[in-house]
């Protein structure tokens, strides 16, 4: 801080210090503190209230119709005593069960059902598998953008690459559910050709099969995993690629050798980028599986919070998936040998 | 390994509409140090580009052992390129690097280490082979990319610049371990600069290339001595130049009337009277005295001590004109106004053509 204050003066040095602290607080700690704190606390569950006030009341009921039907006056005394502590008993539930108390503990995480488990299990393995197939299309992309062109063809592929994304990614996904649908472009021109039979619902259900979303995703984020591979091809001194070349080496070998280890930061930048989007997409799931296709996670999430109303639950769901797949990547950069170092350049 | 020959019919290299080699006809033989000369932009780059196979011709022939090279990529030929800025992968050992080569050629990972533990031996590097390349200086770099290409055992090794990164001292000491290891190895060297020095110390025979033309293909002592145009006159070395017209010429004398008076010297090319012609005179051999067979007055204006031996810079009709003469007592203590003279074999005399430098 010192050093900070030296080196900008102390006003400057004040600003930056104080930006920095809002920036940590707005973007990382109040929106991850509230969700966390939310996750990890449960109302008394009501309904076992409810219940034990219903008993109650039928056992007032039934003590009232013994009074009533009771001559001895002792008895009648005894039973109104019993009536009246029931009535306090029940007084005093129905208090609790308009406010019911607030409980701390990890019971949010632990009550996933099995089904839901399935789900987020599920969720992480097609979006690993999202971000492996926009790998494999993104890859020759970024080499084609950053390496194999002049100038003015990188130019053209670039904007070629940005058009897209100038387009609502709502507007985006519901283009691609145009062209998968039933009825949708791809069917409409086999059904042009005769390849399939429109009238007597002979379609392909491409919107039944997991695929239609994988296919949504990877155009929504692709370019996510194109430009940091671009910008990190575009490091690499061309004369290393001619050197391996004129030693011998194949175009695999070139690639395998020089220029995807070059490329790796990108690649792990690319793919955190793109299996953090996947993993957490709401709305291509939603809109590309019409409920035809199996949940994502981040459907149970958002379920959880505006169907279901258990604001807690959803938060634990919320933070589960953020917490496996922070653990995710950590063991993927683990496995590629990039450290964070690599990645922040 | 053994060297080939290089042998380049007819080729040009065009980019578009510019012409970046002229038409060149070039045999450079097996096992020789052969350098480019020529300053930047000259086409000595692509020429050495179109021998490696990264360029195709645009037309003529390449040939390199007789062996005709069109259609052939790098990979194909037994030429290995070492680049300006080395090109070493900077994410791999420097055995990997040596190794790569072989690599490529499929030789297992223990023959191939092991060959590459003898490379770098051969250019005193041995147990460097788990360092990084990051981790080496600029002439321990240099020569591990000499290891490299020498590991695929090329007929033609092909060196572009590679000694411009050095500092000068370094620059000198690896001058002369270039041309050791080229003596060990036996194999075909090209070397392209644009440092006269490096070009003069080292080779066996220099082109002399400019604007995409070679000028002149010669020993290192005869490109000096002896250089064919006005353009390899005065790239190679100082020269004195006179402009003049030609008075009377022979096969062996000419002589010409310049500023400083009527000279005679050696032509070079076929010189008819009244034509306008360069006269060369290299700044060591102009004596200063009146003894030789040209002389004329002039003014002592500058002088410059370099150690061995003492620049004179003369005026004499508002021409500078450069003296280098040695050390010592008869350098010292001169007059301003004096009289210099140069023999007539000690004079070039050109055709008009253009200068190196403008």
């Amino acid at each position: 801080m010192g050093s900070l204050a030296r080196a900008y003066g102390r006003p400057l040095a004040a600003l930056i210090i104080g930006i920095t602290v809002l920036w940590i607080l707005a973007l990382i700690v109040v929106p991850l503190g509230a969700m966390v704190e939310q996750s990890l606390w449960w109302k008394e569950s009501a309904g076992e209230t409810s219940l034990t006030i219903d008993r109650l009341y039928n056992d007032i009921a039934t003590l009232q119709l013994d009074r009533d039907s009771a001559t001895d006056t002792e008895k009648q005394a005894a039973l109104d005593a019993e009536i009246v502590a029931k009535q306090a008993q029940a007084t005093e539930l129905e208090a609790s069960e308009k406010n019911p108390r607030k409980i701390y503990g990890l019971a949010n995480f632990t009550r996933m059902s099995e089904l839901h488990i399935y789900i987020f299990v599920r969720t992480i393995f097609y979006a690993l598998l999202v971000t492996l197939l926009a790998l494999v299309v993104c890859y020759p992309l970024a080499y084609a953008v950053a390496l194999a062109s002049g100038p003015r063809k990188t130019v053209v592929l670039t904007v070629a690459l940005i058009v897209p994304y100038a387009i609502n990614e709502l507007l985006r996904v519901y283009a691609w559910l145009m062209i998968l649908d039933y009825r949708g472009v791809i069917n409409g021109v086999l059904g042009w050709l005769g390849v399939v039979d429109l009238d007597n619902r002979g379609w392909i259900p491409f919107l039944e099969n997991p695929s239609a979303v994988f296919v949504a995703m990877i155009y929504t984020y692709v370019l996510f995993m194109v430009f940091p591979m671009v910008n990190t091809l575009e490091t690499l001194d061309r004369n290393q690629i001619e050197a391996a070349r004129d030693l011998g080496a194949t175009s695999w070998r070139i690639h395998r050798r020089v220029i995807i280890p070059h490329a790796k930061p990108g690649i792990a930048v690319g793919c955190i980028m793109t299996f953090m989007l996947s993993a957490g997409s709401y709305s291509v799931p939603q809109i590309m599986t019409r409920g035809q296709g199996g949940d994502w996670f981040s459907q149970l999430v958002y379920r959880q919070f505006y169907e279901s109303n258990n604001w807690n639950m959803g938060s634990a769901y919320a933070v589960s998936l953020l917490v496996v797949c922070t653990l995710f990547i950590l063991l993927m950069m683990r496995l590629f040998g990039v450290g964070l170092r690599d990645i922040a350049k | 390994m053994r060297g080939k020959d290089v042998r380049l019919d007819k080729v040009a290299i065009r980019f578009g509409g510019t012409t970046a080699v002229q038409p060149t006809d070039l045999a450079i033989e097996a096992g020789e140090f052969f350098s480019i000369l020529g300053p930047s932009g000259c086409g000595k780059t692509t020429l050495l580009r179109t021998i490696s196979g990264f360029i195709e011709p645009s037309d003529g022939r390449v040939l390199i052992g007789g062996e005709d090279m069109a259609g052939k990529g790098p990979n194909e030929r037994p030429t290995a390129l070492i680049f300006q800025n080395l090109a070493l992968f900077p994410l791999m050992s420097v055995a990997e690097n040596v190794a790569f080569g072989l690599e490529a050629r499929g030789v297992r990972k223990r023959q191939r280490l092991a060959r590459a533990e003898e490379l770098l031996a051969l250019v005193a590097l041995e147990g460097y082979g788990g360092k990084m390349p990051s981790d080496l200086s600029g002439g321990q770099r240099q020569r591990v990319a000499i290891a490299r290409a020498l590991a695929v055992e090329p007929s033609v090794l092909l060196l572009d610049e590679p000694l411009s990164a050095l500092d000068l001292k370094l620059r000198q000491h690896m001058r002369a371990e270039l041309r050791a290891i080229q003596k060990r190895v036996g194999i075909t060297f090209i070397y392209i600069t644009h440092d006269q020095g490096e070009a003069l110390t080292m080779s066996d025979r220099v082109a002399v290339m400019s604007r995409g033309r070679i000028e002149q293909v010669a020993s290192a002592d005869s490109i000096y001595a002896d250089p064919a145009t006005p353009f390899v006159s005065t790239f190679v070395g100082e020269q004195n130049v006179f402009p003049g017209t030609v008075v009377s010429a022979n096969a062996n004398e000419a002589v010409v009337e310049t500023p400083v008076g009527k000279v005679s010297g050696r032509p070079k090319g076929a010189l008819a009277p009244g034509a306008p012609v360069l006269v060369m005179v290299r700044p060591e051999r102009l004596a200063l005295d009146g003894r030789r067979e040209n002389s004329f007055p002039a003014r002592l204006a500058e002088r410059h001590l370099e150690g061995a031996s003492v620049n004179l810079v003369f005026e004499a009709k508002e021409r500078r004109i450069l003296a280098v003469v040695p050390n010592g007592p008869a350098a010292r203590d001169l007059p301003e106004e004096m009289t210099l003279s140069f023999g007539r074999s000690d004079a070039m005399v050109y055709p008009e053509g253009p200068l190196a430098n403008g």
